[in-house]
């Protein structure tokens, strides 16, 4: 029998990027949202993910509830296997060594460029004014697969970002190595509150793969302000589960500030 | 040296200052609230990984240009900047963190694959090369060697020996590119604890002009295995978006009282500081 399940779309957000790390694998984990995802994939699906901190927490296996707004915290970096700094911890994805990056972003571009600076005006004398790339900008350049977690609205899906902080595919094929970055390096997945999405491996664009349960294409093409391209098969994303929302509403996240949205429901 | 004492001394209006971690986590928040009670001028701060720090000494018309790795939390920053009242330039948190190393080396720049195709390269001093070897591009950025480096720690001894439980971003290399390094302590401890465990000297006291002993010091940021953060406190930076606002903050917190010692007895409170105590329960890795 069939019911309805309820969640928010932020929830929907952390359920299905922590569906796509794999176990065994080594991840670059980004500030705020991709911690909470990394740790949801960490305690349901992926026990032996590596994580890595941009300040130099190698491995560590957090302690539940997440403290939100450090990253730096005891509770985030408790049991890693190495400490290290900066400097160090951006040496390991530049190495080579980093499977996965995660990052969130204000704005995103068809080849997955990266917006956290600006939005409006110019750089000088912008619109409004956000952190700039933090570490975003190594993880999106070094790490082998980036994914982006991003909430689905037309105003953060643009043809082309105001500022480029942390780089995708630039403009298009063989632009990243053009310009000198790592081969074979780039944008892998963008998760959103109502799809998921790739990357062309031709033309490099970003491309519709699968929808939440219930969600028309149409409906997911429309909130954007460039149009996708779109897989010949397009997948349905189920809702969180109720093992996903069970940890996240209290082991990981019990006060909601992390957690709290836009409410949404869908066919569980 | 009180607090006082090594601000006064070792920073002076004009001053490129950075410090370690953040006003979350072990940053060096007292001697910060000292640079804005001495209504210090003109400063440019290098700010990796800054949080409440960079919005507190801007709204106290302390610091006019920030070198960004991560500009800081909230409103206040952000409206700053688009009003023109702080310049921002961009680094991002692994370029800073390159800048500084290149300092501590004494070289004028390091080679990176960062920043390459984005937008920050435009907008900073970094430059494009064609790399000597292979004639593919390639990022250099520029040394940094600042002024002054505040850098706050678990356990110093009165030379200037220097422990870190835990990360950091660039403790050793930021000591060694500065000019002048103070460095506040929760505990003054004897210099025969660190012949006996060298592995864990952070910085040497050689490299340090000024130690300040700071119990709390990271308030009201956490001292990982010492306090945790208050998120209550934290809270109210966060509100801050208006001028007015925050002039009410500085006056409280930091006008308003002498010193640190006076900060934590009027406007913490023994009752709150024994909670944080209280509540930091990771020990592991932090002994």
């Amino acid at each position: 029998m069939s019911r309805t399940i309820d969640f928010t779309d932020t929830e929907f957000m952390i359920a299905q990027g922590a569906r796509l790390i794999e176990d065994g694998k080594t991840i670059f984990v980004g500030w705020g949202l991709p911690q909470v995802v990394a740790m949801l994939a960490q305690r349901l699906y992926v026990p032996n993910v590596t994580q890595l901190f941009e300040f130099g927490a190698i491995g560590p296996q957090s302690v539940l509830p997440f403290v939100r707004g450090t990253m730096g915290g005891p509770q985030n970096t408790y049991r890693s296997l190495q400490w290290l700094n900066m400097n160090w911890a951006f040496s390991y994805s530049a190495a080579g060594y980093m499977d996965y990056g995660m990052l969130g972003a204000l704005q995103v571009d068809p080849y997955g460029n990266i917006n956290s600076t600006h939005l409006g005006g110019t750089f000088a004398r912008p619109t409004r004014r956000f952190a700039g790339s933090g570490g975003g900008n190594q993880v999106a350049s070094h790490c082998w697969k980036t994914i982006i977690v991003i909430k689905h609205e037309g105003r953060r899906f643009v043809p082309k970002v105001d500022f480029l902080t942390s780089p995708g595919y630039l403009d298009g094929p063989g632009a990243r190595e053009k310009a000198g970055l790592p081969r074979g390096t780039g944008p892998h997945r963008v998760v959103t509150s109502k799809a998921l999405f790739g990357f062309d491996g031709e033309t490099r664009m970003m491309t519709l793969l699968s929808v939440l349960r219930g969600v028309s294409v149409e409906e997911v093409v429309k909130d954007m302000a460039f149009r996708p391209l779109l897989s010949p098969e397009i997948g349905e994303i189920p809702p969180p589960t109720d093992d996903e929302l069970r940890v996240l509403r209290e082991e990981i996240d019990p006060d909601r500030f992390i957690i709290r949205g836009e409410k949404m429901s869908a066919i569980a | 040296m009180t607090a006082k004492e090594a601000v006064s001394a070792f920073v002076s209006d004009g001053d490129y200052i950075v410090y370690d971690f953040s006003s979350l986590t072990r940053g060096p928040q007292s001697l910060i609230r000292e640079v804005i009670r001495q209504r210090k001028k003109e400063l440019w701060i290098g700010a990796e990984f800054t949080l409440h720090e960079s919005p507190l000494l801007v709204g106290a018309g302390c610091a006019t240009r920030i070198d960004v790795g991560f500009l800081g939390y909230g409103n206040y920053i952000g409206q700053a900047v688009c009003d023109g009242r702080v310049k921002a330039y961009e680094w991002t948190n692994g370029g800073l963190a390159l800048r500084i190393l290149a300092g501590a080396r004494g070289v004028p720049f390091l080679p990176t694959r960062d920043l390459l195709g984005s937008d920050n390269l435009k907008v900073s001093a970094a430059r494009t090369i064609m790399d000597p070897y292979t004639g593919d591009p390639v990022c250099l950025v520029p040394a940094l060697n600042p002024d002054v480096f505040f850098l706050h720690v678990h356990q110093a001894d009165m030379f200037g020996n220097a422990r870190i439980f835990g990360t950091n971003l660039f403790a050793l290399e930021a000591a060694l590119a500065s000019f002048r390094v103070i460095v506040s302590a929760e505990e003054i401890i004897d210099t025969d604890e660190f012949r006996k465990d060298p592995m864990r000297t952070t910085v040497p006291y050689f490299l340090v002009d000024a130690v300040v002993h700071a119990p709390f010091g990271a308030y009201p940021g956490a001292m990982p295995a010492r306090y945790e953060i208050d998120l209550e406190h934290v809270d109210r930076l966060n509100a801050i978006r208006t001028d007015e606002q925050m002039g009410k903050y500085l006056a409280e917190n930091i006008y308003s009282v002498a010193d640190h010692e006076e900060f934590l007895d009027l406007r913490v409170g023994a009752k709150r500081i024994r909670e944080l105590r209280r509540r930091a329960t990771i020990i592991e890795g932090y002994r």
